[in-house]
C-alpha cells in the first residue's frame, strides 16, 4: 500500500471573511481511495472548505497536510509554514477540481480544454497531451465532440468535459464543488454516472453535493457541515438512517 | 482549400454578398473605363492659352518664377492649373475627364477642379509618408499598435497585487489621461530635447532637407503612443476584469501560473471585448492627429485649413469630411471583421 | 497574433525608412552656383551650403503654398531666395507652426523669415537683421464704408476683427481697455477668417498689417478698401537668428544692403502688393 497514512488531512481550519466566520475548527482526514461526500445547508462553509484545500481561498489559520506532509500552516492570517514553491506546485497538482459552473475555457475546443494545462503545466508534448486527452474524453463519453466549442454543449456535457480536464492532470484527489447544482434535472444523471465510474476505479474524491442518493450509494463516509463546523461524520447508512446531531436531523428531514 | 472553394462557389453566396459584389464590380469597371480614357499631362499642358505659353517662354530665362503649374491626377479625373503669384495673379485651369478637357475657371467644372485639387493635396499624393492622409494613417496605426502592446503591461500593472507596480501604473494612466495630448506633445518635442541637449532632427542625416519633419514625426509618434497606451490600458483593464472569475479559478486549479493564465486564458478572451472600445479610441485618434500642425506636420485637417487660409474657400472642407469618413468607415469595417473572427466560439 | 502585429509594425517602419531614403531633395537653383557676393567664411550653417529657413507657410501674401500644395510662394519666399543667392548658398524652407517657431532657431533651422516684427522684447532672446520691409497698422472696411473711418478713434462703436495675438490685436485691446473707444473685438486664428467676417457683415472693420491688407486688396479690388493706415508708428520685419550668430547677422545685413542698392525691394513690393 502507500507509505503514508492520510492522503489529505486538515487540522483546526479556520476561515473568516472580515468578522464573519465561515469555517470553525474543521478537522478531516482522508485516506487514499476514499469517497467522502460533504452535505449540509447552504452557507455551511462546504464550498469554502473545498476551495481552501487547493488555495483558492486563503485560510485564516490551521494546517493542511498532503500525504502526511505539512503543506500549509497559518495562524491569524499569517503564514507560519509553507512548502517550497516546487513542492507546493506538485502538491496542488495532486488535487483536481470540478466547479459548480463548469468554468470551461470558452475560447478553446473540448480537446484544447483538456490539453492545455497538460502542455503548459505538466510540460508534456502536444502529441502526448492529445493522446491522453482523447482517451479521457472517451471515458466521459464525448469522443464525438472533440472539436466543438463549449458553448455548443449542454450543461451536462460541459461538466463532463470539466471532469475530463481535471482528470487529464492525473490528480490523486478529485474535489467536486456541487458539480450538479447548476444542471437541469434531466442532465444530472450523466454527470453522476461519470463520477460513480471514477469512484469505482478507486479515485479519492471529496464531493460537496445535494444529491443524497449519490452520497448514500457511492460515499464511504458522509460529512455533515453546518455553521462552518463538521457536526457529524459517519458511514452513509448510519448518518442517513440514524443521525444524532439535531441540525443534521432537521436538515435530512427537509431534503429527504 | 475549403474556404477557397466556398469563395469560388458564387452560386451559393448569400444574396447581400452578391449585391455587394455586383456593386463593387460595377464600380471597378467604371473606374477602369474612366482611367483608360483619362487625359495625359501632355495633352493638358497643350491646352494652355497663348498668354500662359508666353509666360512659360519668358520665365525660361528669368530668375524669378512667378508661374506655378499644378497637375493633379486622381486616376479617373485630372486637373491642371496655371497660376501666377503676386498682386496681379493670373489663373487658368482645366479638368480632364472621360477623354475630354474642360475649362475649369467657372461653374460646375470649377467646382470639380477644386475638389480634385483639394483631394489630391489632402491625400498627399506625390509626397512622402509625412503628408496628408498618409501621415494620419501612419501615425494612428503605429501609435495604436505600440500603445496597445504597452497598454497590456500597464493594465496588468494596474491590477497587479504588487502595490508599487500598481501605483506606478495608475499614476502613469492618470497623468496621460489627465493632461492634454497637445501639451504632452509640446513637452516631448520642445522640452525634452531642451533638457537633455539633443535635437529631434539630429536623429537623421544632416543633409536631409526633411530631417525636421521626420524628427517631429518621431516626437509625435512617441507622444501619441504614450498617450494611446494610457487610454488603451483602461480599456484592457476593464476587459480583463470583465472576464468571469471562474476562468481565473479554473486556471489556478489546473496549476497554471499567473503569466500562463493571462496569456492563454484571460487575455485571449478579453481581446474580443476590447475591440469595440479600441475602435472608438482609434477613430478618436484619427481626429487627434490634427494636433501635429503645432509641430510642423501637415495632416488632413492642417492641409484643409492651409487651403482655407490661402484661398479663402470653405468648400475645401467637403473633401476633408469625405476623406475622414472613408477612413473611419474602412477601419470600423476592419475592426468589425476582427471582432467577428474572434467571436467564433460564442 | 503578437507575431503578426510585430511584423506589421516592422513593415510599416521599413516603409517609413524607405520613404526617408527616397524623400525628394530641394533642387538647387542654377543661380546659387554663382560665387557668393558676400563674405561667408565666418558663417557656420546647419548644413554646409544651405540656408535652412523656418517659415509659417500660411500667411499670404508673405508666405503661402501655390496651388500644387508644395511650392512656397510669397514676398518672404522671394526675399529669402534673393538673399541666399547673394550669400551663395541654396535655400531650404522648413514649414513650422507659429507657436514655438523661435524655439527652433539653431535647432531646426538657421533663421526665421516669416513676417517677424522686430521688437525690443524679442531682441533679448534673438538677433535681428536690418529691416527688409516696413509695415503699418491699417483699417480695412467694405467699399461702401469708405471715408467714414479716418483714425483708430473712428472705430468707436463698431465691431472689429483682428488676428489673434498680433500687433493689431494688442493695439485694439489697448484702445478698448484704456476707454479710448468702445468696440467689440473678434480675435481669430487666421486673418482670412477676419476678411470672411467682414464680407459677411459680421464685423464692420478689420485691423491688420498694411502689407497684408495691400496684398489682400490687390487680389480683391472691388470688395474692400483700406480706410486708414497709421504711419506714425512703423513696424519693421527682420530676419531672426540665434543670439550668438553674429557672423550670419553680418552676412545677411550685407546681402540686404546689396539688394537695396539693386532695387530688389521696390520690385518685390510692387510685385506682391501692387504699388
Amino acid at each position: 500500500m502507500s507509505d503514508y497514512q492520510y492522503i489529505l488531512k486538515t487540522e483546526n481550519l479556520y476561515k473568516s471573511f472580515g468578522t464573519l466566520e465561515v469555517l470553525r475548527d474543521v478537522n478531516l482526514s482522508v485516506k487514499k481511495g476514499e469517497v467522502i461526500c460533504i452535505i449540509g445547508p447552504s452557507g455551511a462553509g462546504k464550498s469554502t472548505y473545498l476551495r481552501s484545500l487547493n488555495q483558492l481561498e486563503k485560510i485564516t489559520s490551521g494546517k493542511v497536510f498532503i500525504k502526511d506532509e505539512l503543506f500549509l500552516h497559518r495562524e491569524h492570517n499569517r503564514t507560519i509554514h509553507r512548502a517550497e514553491p516546487d513542492a507546493q506546485k506538485a502538491m496542488l497538482l495532486e488535487m483536481g477540481m470540478v466547479f459548480q459552473r463548469f468554468n470551461l475555457f470558452p475560447h478553446k475546443t473540448v480537446l484544447e480544454n483538456v490539453m492545455i494545462a497538460q502542455v503548459l503545466v505538466r510540460k508534456k508534448s502536444a502529441e502526448a497531451a492529445k493522446k491522453l486527452a482523447i482517451e479521457i474524453i472517451e471515458r466521459v463519453g464525448l469522443s464525438d465532440k472533440l472539436d466543438v466549442y463549449p458553448s455548443k454543449l449542454s450543461g451536462g456535457q460541459q461538466q463532463r468535459v470539466a471532469i475530463a480536464r481535471a482528470l487529464a492532470m492525473e490528480p490523486e484527489i478529485m474535489l467536486f464543488d456541487e458539480p450538479t447544482s447548476a444542471l437541469d434535472p434531466e442532465l444530472v444523471g450523466e454527470v453522476l454516472n461519470v463520477m460513480k465510474g471514477l469512484a469505482k476505479q478507486g479515485m479519492t474524491m471529496l464531493v460537496v453535493t445535494h444529491e443524497m442518493g449519490f452520497a448514500r450509494e457511492v460515499a464511504d463516509r458522509v460529512v455533515f457541515m453546518a455553521d462552518g463546523m463538521i457536526l457529524e461524520e459517519n458511514t452513509p447508512k448510519e448518518l442517513f438512517d440514524h443521525p444524532t446531531n439535531e441540525k443534521a436531523i432537521s436538515f435530512l428531514r427537509s431534503v429527504l | 482549400m475549403s474556404k477557397f472553394k466556398k469563395l469560388v462557389d458564387f452560386k451559393n453566396w448569400q444574396k447581400s454578398t452578391k449585391t455587394v459584389a455586383m456593386v463593387i464590380l460595377a464600380i471597378l469597371v467604371v473606374i477602369f473605363v474612366l482611367s483608360s480614357l483619362n487625359v495625359s499631362e501632355q495633352d493638358m499642358l497643350r491646352n494652355a492659352s497663348p498668354e500662359i505659353e508666353q509666360i512659360i517662354e519668358d520665365e525660361k530665362t528669368s530668375s524669378r518664377k512667378s508661374l506655378t503649374i499644378t497637375y493633379n491626377d486622381l486616376g479617373v479625373i485630372s486637373y491642371i492649373s496655371f497660376t501666377t503669384s503676386g498682386a496681379s495673379a493670373l489663373k487658368e485651369s482645366y479638368v480632364g475627364f472621360a477623354g475630354g478637357i474642360y475649362g475649369a475657371d467657372e461653374g460646375g467644372w470649377k467646382f470639380a477642379g477644386q475638389m480634385v485639387n483639394y483631394t489630391y493635396r489632402m491625400l498627399g499624393t506625390g509626397e512622402n509618408l509625412l503628408h496628408g492622409v498618409k501621415l494620419t494613417l501612419l501615425l494612428t496605426t503605429l501609435s495604436m499598435i505600440i500603445g496597445a502592446i504597452f497598454s497590456v503591461f500597464l493594465a496588468l500593472g494596474k491590477i497587479s497585487e504588487n502595490k508599487v507596480i500598481s501605483k506606478l501604473s495608475s499614476a502613469y494612466i492618470f497623468f496621460f489621461r489627465g493632461t492634454p495630448l497637445l501639451i504632452q506633445m509640446f513637452v516631448i518635442y520642445f522640452s525634452v530635447p531642451g533638457i537633455f541637449g539633443f535635437a529631434w532632427r539630429s536623429l537623421f542625416a544632416a543633409g536631409d532637407p526633411e530631417a525636421v519633419y521626420k524628427g517631429a514625426f518621431i516626437a509625435a509618434l512617441i507622444a501619441f503612443s504614450l498617450n494611446a497606451a494610457a487610454y488603451c490600458a483602461e480599456i484592457v483593464r476593464a476587459a480583463i476584469q470583465s472576464i468571469d472569475k471562474g476562468q481565473n479559478e479554473a486556471a489556478k486549479a489546473l496549476g497554471m501560473g499567473y503569466g500562463q493564465m493571462m496569456r492563454t486564458i484571460i487575455i485571449p478572451q478579453s481581446i474580443r471585448r476590447m475591440i469595440p472600445p479600441l475602435c472608438n479610441e482609434f477613430v478618436m485618434m484619427i481626429k487627434d492627429v490634427s494636433l501635429v500642425f503645432a509641430i510642423s506636420l501637415m495632416d488632413i485637417t492642417t492641409i484643409s485649413k492651409t487651403i482655407m487660409t490661402s484661398e479663402g474657400n470653405y468648400l475645401v472642407f467637403i473633401p476633408a469630411l469625405l476623406i475622414y469618413l472613408v477612413i473611419t468607415a474602412v477601419f470600423t469595417f476592419i475592426f468589425g471583421k476582427i471582432e467577428k473572427r474572434l467571436s467564433i466560439y460564442e | 497574433m503578437m507575431k503578426k502585429i510585430f511584423a506589421l509594425a516592422l513593415s510599416l517602419m521599413m516603409l517609413l525608412s524607405f520613404a526617408a531614403c527616397t524623400a525628394k531633395t530641394e533642387e538647387a537653383p542654377a543661380a546659387a552656383a554663382a560665387a557668393s557676393s558676400v563674405d561667408m567664411s565666418a558663417v557656420k550653417l546647419m548644413q554646409d551650403g544651405v540656408l535652412t529657413i523656418g517659415m509659417e507657410i500660411g500667411y499670404p501674401p508673405f508666405e503661402d503654398f501655390a496651388e500644387d500644395g508644395t511650392t512656397p510662394i510669397g514676398y518672404d519666399v522671394d526675399f529669402a531666395k534673393a538673399l541666399s543667392e547673394k550669400l551663395g548658398v541654396t535655400v531650404n524652407f522648413v514649414n513650422t507652426a507659429w507657436d514655438g517657431i523661435f524655439q527652433g532657431i539653431g535647432v531646426n533651422y538657421d533663421c526665421v523669415i516669416s513676417a517677424v516684427t522686430i521688437t525690443e522684447e524679442r531682441k533679448e532672446s534673438m538677433l535681428f537683421s536690418d529691416a527688409y520691409i516696413n509695415n503699418y497698422q491699417a483699417v480695412v472696411v467694405k467699399a461702401d464704408y469708405a471715408g467714414k473711418v479716418e483714425s483708430f478713434l473712428d472705430l468707436d462703436g463698431l465691431a472689429i476683427a483682428v488676428q489673434k495675438e498680433t500687433t493689431s490685436d494688442i493695439l485694439m485691446s489697448d484702445y478698448v481697455s484704456t476707454g479710448s473707444i468702445t468696440a467689440t473685438i473678434s480675435a481669430n486664428e487666421k486673418i482670412t477668417t477676419c476678411f470672411t467676417q467682414l464680407e459677411n457683415g459680421e464685423v464692420d472693420a478689420v485691423v491688420v498689417d498694411s502689407t497684408v491688407a495691400d496684398g489682400y486688396l490687390a487680389s480683391n479690388p472691388d470688395k474692400f478698401v483700406k480706410a486708414f493706415q497709421d504711419e506714425s508708428e512703423p513696424e519693421q520685419f527682420g530676419v531672426a537668428m540665434a543670439l550668438d550668430n553674429t557672423a550670419l547677422q553680418a552676412a545677411i545685413n550685407e546681402a540686404i544692403a546689396l539688394l537695396t542698392a539693386e532695387g530688389f525691394f521696390e520690385a518685390n513690393v510692387a510685385y506682391w502688393f501692387g504699388k
